[in-house]
């Protein structure tokens, strides 16, 4: 079903910097009330494994699993100890929904069993847009 | 005196804010909280969450780097 005046976001990169991004707006849209769809495809699907660790693409080529580690740290002593946990809640409210994208599963080999449990199943192109009729639709 | 007080001292945006909604959440109307931040950017964003779920900041005050929101649950 549409939602109204909602935001759909599509992540398609497997970063640190992207997964802060999403958890950021996801976890806030849900504390104001707004329903979101999060429609990962190509490399954003990583983001959707529970033993996935994103590296951060801005760092220096050798230091990009250090830096996404050392991110991770920094956002626990800002308060965000466990991103997945906070994702879960946002999800279980019903205002952050997460879709994976089923034809780039295929083309990439990627399994719903190695995802989170409460992602939603899998849908394509015409099943994105026609969730994000009555929504802005934003690209990570 | 508020009715409950909410310390976010350290914690950076996202955090008040969310913590701020699951506090109003367990409130019943009429029930003011008082909201203790450091962030800078909660001065813009606690109001925009405020806002957008229909409560109230009665007083916003600000002492050096410490930010103190009175928050009235609808």
């Amino acid at each position: 079903m549409a939602e109204e005046n909602g935001i759909s976001f599509i992540v398609s990169d497997r970063s640190f910097e992207k997964f802060g991004m999403a958890l950021i707006l996801g976890t806030t849209g849900d504390a104001m009330d707004v329903k979101m769809n999060f429609f990962f495809t190509f490399w954003g699907l990583h983001l959707l494994k529970r033993k996935f660790k994103p590296k951060s693409a801005g760092m220096f080529t050798g230091m990009k699993g250090m830096g996404g580690m050392m991110f991770r740290k920094k956002l626990g002593k800002f308060g965000m100890e466990d991103p997945w946990a906070m994702i879960k809640d946002a999800v279980e409210n019903g205002n952050m929904k997460l879709y994976p994208c089923q034809m780039t599963m295929d083309l990439m080999n990627i399994k719903r069993e190695e995802m989170w449990d409460y992602v939603e199943d899998p849908i394509g192109a015409a099943g994105f847009l026609e969730l994000s009729a009555n929504s802005k639709i934003v690209s990570l | 005196m508020a009715d409950l007080v909410l310390n976010t001292l350290g914690k950076k945006c996202p955090m008040p804010v969310l913590m701020t909604k699951k506090e109003l959440k367990k409130m019943s109307s009429g029930q003011t909280l008082e909201l203790i931040t450091d962030d800078r950017g909660a001065l813009k964003d606690v109001p925009a969450l405020v806002n957008k779920i229909g409560d109230k900041i009665l007083e916003t005050k600000e002492a050096g780097e410490q930010i103190t929101f009175m928050i009235q649950k609808a």
